[in-house]
Order: structure tokens, then C-alpha cells, then sequence
């Protein structure tokens, strides 16, 4: 195989300080302001009224006398259960009752989900503005030309990414221009961030795109969920559970398990 | 264990708590009495710590027990100022030390009237909710106190600390059967709580919800008045839930000692009647698995009291007064049974 012969591009070293510097000196401070933007727009939590408290309160109440039920006799058990089946299907506990059996109310004309949807709105704000204004600053100033060389070789495909703005075909895709040290310092400052801020920054959108990508958690009381159907679920599984308690036989287990 | 600040206070003993309460002021010393929180201070590195807020309301809990009142209030103070007059939990530390400014009734009376206040603006307040019920428990109006409580849990039906004050109470008031329901939902909310009851804090295991409903059960079947159909049952889950202490924490004095008294009551009384066991939940073991579990009691009794006595390593941390209840149960046993061997 042929030595392709090493590429040398002579680069004026003051490049690093004028380029490479304020690139990342200006990431870190926008990760910082977008920190305390995310902090300051921030809302409080909405205050739940007593009826929507019940409502959950109720359901989580059910969910633990059925993880639990084997910590009772079977009398009060079998009393909790009826209690809370008859609760549960004739909707005692809804928070509002006439609402039964109609379809959940549309998420956007409800104040409460409108409000949390704000919230996610303000937070992709916080990261699409600075992200185009940075990127435009950058290609506005800085393009057209390469500034450093990665101590790693790369593939060709990574040419388009790397080399965005600098049109030369057969340049090695190790040199890369100020854009594609802009997208390194993207998904490369998480750890700066954590240093400075502290572990449950806002400052990197990587951390909160995952969090968008993982699983819906959290959502066992959001809007879209109809409060009837879960209590008829678990009204359901309340009916299933055959009933054992760890009080069976326990003066035998005593006896075999303490030798005096 | 040396007492923390970091650990709410409400189980230490008394000197325990006082020994908090000496450290007020280096405490208050020591850390800067304003806490900047602006964003740029968030970067220097010298910045609050959750620690920090802890350490006020436990000290400030703390301060209040022993009457270093001044403590207290600056404890308060600083609190205020970080978290505003609007938080939920410093409302109910306000509410705490305005109690305990009061010198009489009817300053008590103002500041129930001021949870009131409270709670008719935002009826979802519960550290408030609390308090009020805590106040009025302690004014003596317990049926307020249940009925406040009822109502709290009948939005908020998963919270266990409520429903142990709510058995506590109706314990109090003689009512068994609705004190070992409210027991029982302890159970389920924390089937594993060491320490529902906090009065008991010193012996090795906290008190156990298990053994406390024991205790409730053996109450409710020795109660004068108790319906006759009941006592058996209630007898037999007594002594379940006494095995079942036991079973979770070895060496549980007041387990032991519930299933001494259990068994010695049920062996008395062993001409019972054959009852169909239909409707009974757990059936009554054999006479013989009893008397068998009453010597098992009786050896462990005599041993931890042995050994609590010679004050050996680990067996020291009984509280003095339950030791000696057992030893009393065990010396009544034994001239018992030599008054009838003469």
C-alpha cells in the first residue's frame, strides 16, 4: 500500500488564540446564562387542590394496601378491599365526578397541561436561540479556513461534518474548521458544566435531550390520563389478589428459627 | 451513636437533645448568616449546601425542646430569609415557635386561629394541618384532634405519619378496634418501618409497628367490655404479631414480653371452647406450640435481663424501665408458681 504522504498546512499559531479560545471561552459562558435563563423561567410547581390530591392520593393508597395486603389478616383485608373496590367504581374519590365516562378533556384547553407545555417550550427556547446565534456568529467570522489538526485519525465521511465551509476535496478529514470545533464543544463541555454548576445543571442539551428520549416516567398523573380508567384498573387488580399473610404459621418459623 | 444534627431530632433523649442544643453557638458562628444567592456566588465554591438547612431546622427543633429560645429565633430568622415567608415547611416552623413563645392558653388559642387563617387560604397546607392538629392534641381537645385527623387523611390517605398519631390518639381514647385499623394502615403504607412510634426510641430496635399492634390487639381482647366473640381472635393476632416482631429483630424486649404475657393469659385460660373456625382469620395453635413459645419467652426474657445487668457488649442499649417490667413479669411468674407448688 501506497504512504500517502503526511498533509503539512502551515497555520498561523495565533490562530489558537483567536479562534480556538474565544469559540470556547463563548460556549461556556452561553452553557452558564442558559443555566440561570432555565432557573429564572422556571415556574413553581402548581399548587393541587385538595380534590386532585385525593384523586392521587386515593389511587397510590390502593396501590399500596395491594402491594402490601400480605402485612394484614385476612379480615381487614378482605374490609380495605371492598372499601376501596366500591370507592373506586362508583367514583368516589374523581375529582370531579359529572366528568365520567366523557372523554379526557383535549390536553391543550387545559390550563394545567398548557402550563407545562409552556415550561418545555421555554426550555427548547433556552436552546435553539443561543444555539443559531452562536452558529451564525461562528460561520459569519470564522469561516473558510482550517485551525487545528486532530491527534486522531478519521474517515472520509466525517469531511462534510469537519470540514463544513472549507470546499478542498482531498484534504485530510483530521483538519477541521472553527464549525466543527463548535460542535465539540457542544457535546464535549457536559463535564465543565457538572464542575461549575453542579449535577442537575440546564446548561448542556445533551443532558435534556435524553431525558426527552427516555422513558415517559412520571407520567402516571399527567394530562392525558382518564383518573376512572386507572381506578377501574386497579379496582380490577385489588379483585384478583388471593390473599396470604405473612402472619401464617409465623409461631412455627419462631420455634425452628431461635434455639434456646 | 453520637447525636447529629443532620437527623431529625424528635427521637433523642432528653440529654441527647441538649447536648444539640450547646452546639447553637458555634453553629450559628460558623456559618455566614446571610447566604448570597445570586447566581454569580452559585460559582464560587463556598456555596450552600441542603446540609446546611438541616442543620438549622434541626437545631432550631432542638433549641426549642431545651428553651434556648433565642437560638431558636435565629435559627428561624436565617430560614426565613433563604426560603421566603410563603414556604410551607418554614410556616410550620414559625407556627412551632410562636407555641412555643406562649405563656398561656390563650395565646395558644391565637395561634390556632392563625392555622386556621392559614388553612382557609390553601387547605392543601399540610405541614400546617399538622401543626394544628399536633396543638390541639396538645391543649387536650383529642376528639378535634381524631376528627382534624380523619379529615387530613381522607384527602391524603397515603401519609403513615398521620394515620400512627391517628391510632396513637384513639389508643389514648380507649378506642381499640379503630386504633388497630389505623395501625394496620401504617403497615401497609410501610410494611417494613422499624420506628412508627417514636416515644420508645432507645431500645435496639425502635418500636415496631408489628409489636405495637400486638400490644393494641392484647389491649383491645383484655379490655373490660370487650365483646366475647372477639377475644380470641384479637388474642391470636397478639400473638402473631408478637412472633412476627420477634422474627424481624432478635432479642425484641417488647416482643418478648408481649408474647409472655399472651401466652401465660392463653394458658390460663385453656379450657377455651371449640369455636368453628370460619370466621376467625388465623386459628389458634395447639396448646402445646404455646406453652412452647411461653418457655421460649421466659428464657429470653431471663437472658436479656441477665446479660443487660452484667452490662455486656450489645446488650446494653434496653430502656432501663422495660427491663425492669420484665424482670417484675417473670419474679410474679415465679412465686406464682411456688405458691402453688406449696
Amino acid at each position: 500500500m501506497a504512504q500517502v504522504p503526511v498533509q503539512t498546512i502551515h497555520r498561523d499559531p495565533q490562530l489558537f488564540y483567536w479562534i480556538l479560545l474565544p469559540i470556547t471561552v463563548v460556549m461556556v459562558l452561553t452553557g452558564v446564562l442558559r443555566h440561570y435563563a432555565s432557573v429564572l423561567l422556571q415556574t413553581a410547581p402548581k399548587r393541587l387542590d385538595q380534590k386532585a390530591l385525593r384523586e392521587q392520593r386515593s389511587l397510590l393508597h390502593g396501590m399500596s394496601v395491594r402491594g402490601n395486603f400480605h402485612a394484614l389478616s385476612r379480615s381487614s383485608f378482605v374490609a380495605r378491599r371492598e372499601a376501596l373496590t366500591t370507592a373506586y367504581q362508583s367514583g368516589a374519590y374523581l375529582k370531579d365526578p359529572e366528568r365520567r365516562g366523557q372523554p379526557p378533556a383535549n390536553p391543550m384547553s387545559d390550563p394545567d397541561g398548557m402550563s407545562g407545555m409552556m415550561g418545555m417550550m421555554k426550555n427548547q427556547m433556552a436552546m435553539i436561540i443561543p444555539n443559531t446565534l452562536i452558529m451564525s456568529w461562528i460561520n459569519a467570522f470564522f469561516s473558510g479556513y482550517v485551525i487545528m489538526k486532530l491527534p486522531f485519525p478519521l474517515t472520509i465521511k466525517f469531511k462534510s461534518m469537519l470540514q463544513a465551509g472549507v470546499a478542498t476535496k482531498d484534504m485530510d478529514p483530521r483538519w477541521m474548521s472553527s464549525i466543527s470545533w463548535y460542535f465539540l464543544c457542544i457535546f464535549g463541555l457536559q463535564s465543565v458544566f457538572n464542575f461549575l454548576l453542579g449535577d442537575n445543571n440546564a446548561a448542556s442539551q445533551m443532558a435534556q435531550q435524553m431525558g426527552q428520549m427516555g422513558p415517559q416516567a412520571g407520567q402516571m398523573f399527567g394530562p392525558g390520563q382518564d383518573p376512572d380508567k386507572q381506578f377501574l384498573a386497579e379496582a380490577e387488580n385489588l379483585a384478583v389478589i388471593e390473599h396470604y399473610s405473612v402472619l401464617d404459621g409465623v409461631e412455627q418459623r419462631l420455634l425452628e428459627g431461635i434455639n434456646i | 451513636m453520637a447525636p447529629s444534627l443532620l437527623h431529625p431530632p424528635s427521637q433523642l433523649s432528653p440529654a441527647a437533645a441538649l447536648q444539640l442544643s450547646q452546639q447553637a453557638p458555634s453553629v450559628l458562628q460558623n456559618s455566614p448568616s446571610t447566604i448570597n444567592s445570586s447566581p454569580l456566588a452559585a460559582l464560587l465554591p463556598s456555596s450552600e449546601t441542603p446540609d446546611l438547612w438541616i442543620k438549622y431546622e434541626n437545631l432550631l427543633l432542638s433549641c426549642l425542646r431545651t428553651g434556648d429560645d433565642h437560638a431558636a429565633h435565629q435559627c428561624l430568622e436565617r430560614l426565613v430569609a433563604r426560603f421566603g415567608n410563603e414556604n410551607v415547611r418554614v410556616m410550620a416552623l414559625k407556627g412551632l415557635v410562636k407555641e412555643a413563645d406562649s405563656q398561656n392558653n390563650g395565646d395558644l388559642e391565637k395561634v390556632l386561629k392563625e392555622y386556621d387563617q392559614i388553612l382557609s387560604d390553601n387547605n392543601t397546607n399540610i405541614p400546617i394541618t399538622k401543626r394544628r392538629i399536633a396543638l390541639l392534641r396538645s391543649m387536650g381537645r383529642l376528639s378535634d384532634a381524631a376528627s382534624s385527623l380523619v379529615h387530613l387523611l381522607g384527602f391524603s390517605p397515603t401519609d403513615a405519619e398521620a394515620w400512627s398519631e391517628l391510632a396513637d390518639i384513639y389508643l389514648v381514647q380507649g378506642m381499640y378496634q379503630q386504633a388497630i385499623y389505623a395501625m394496620e394502615e401504617v403497615l401497609v403504607l410501610a410494611p417494613n418501618a422499624w420506628n412508627a412510634h417514636s416515644s420508645f426510641a432507645n431500645t435496639p430496635c425502635d418500636d415496631q409497628v408489628h409489636a405495637r399492634l400486638g400490644e393494641m390487639q392484647y389491649m383491645a381482647a383484655t379490655a373490660p367490655g370487650a365483646a366475647s366473640g372477639t377475644y380470641e381472635k384479637s388474642m391470636v393476632e397478639a400473638l402473631k404479631r408478637f412472633s412476627r416482631s420477634i422474627e424481624l429483630c432478635d432479642d425484641y424486649l417488647r416482643g418478648y414480653y408481649g408474647l409472655k404475657l399472651v401466652t401465660k393469659k392463653l394458658l390460663k385460660d385453656a379450657a377455651k371452647p371449640a369455636k368453628d373456625s370460619e370466621e376467625i382469620d388465623f386459628s389458634l395453635p395447639d396448646s402445646k406450640t404455646i406453652e412452647r413459645l411461653n418457655e421460649l419467652a421466659t428464657v429470653k426474657l431471663s437472658e436479656i435481663i441477665r446479660r443487660n445487668t452484667a452490662q455486656e457488649r450489645g446488650w446494653r442499649g434496653y430502656d432501663k424501665l422495660e427491663v425492669a417490667a420484665a424482670r417484675e413479669l417473670l419474679a410474679e411468674e415465679a412465686s406464682a408458681a411456688a405458691s402453688i407448688e406449696r
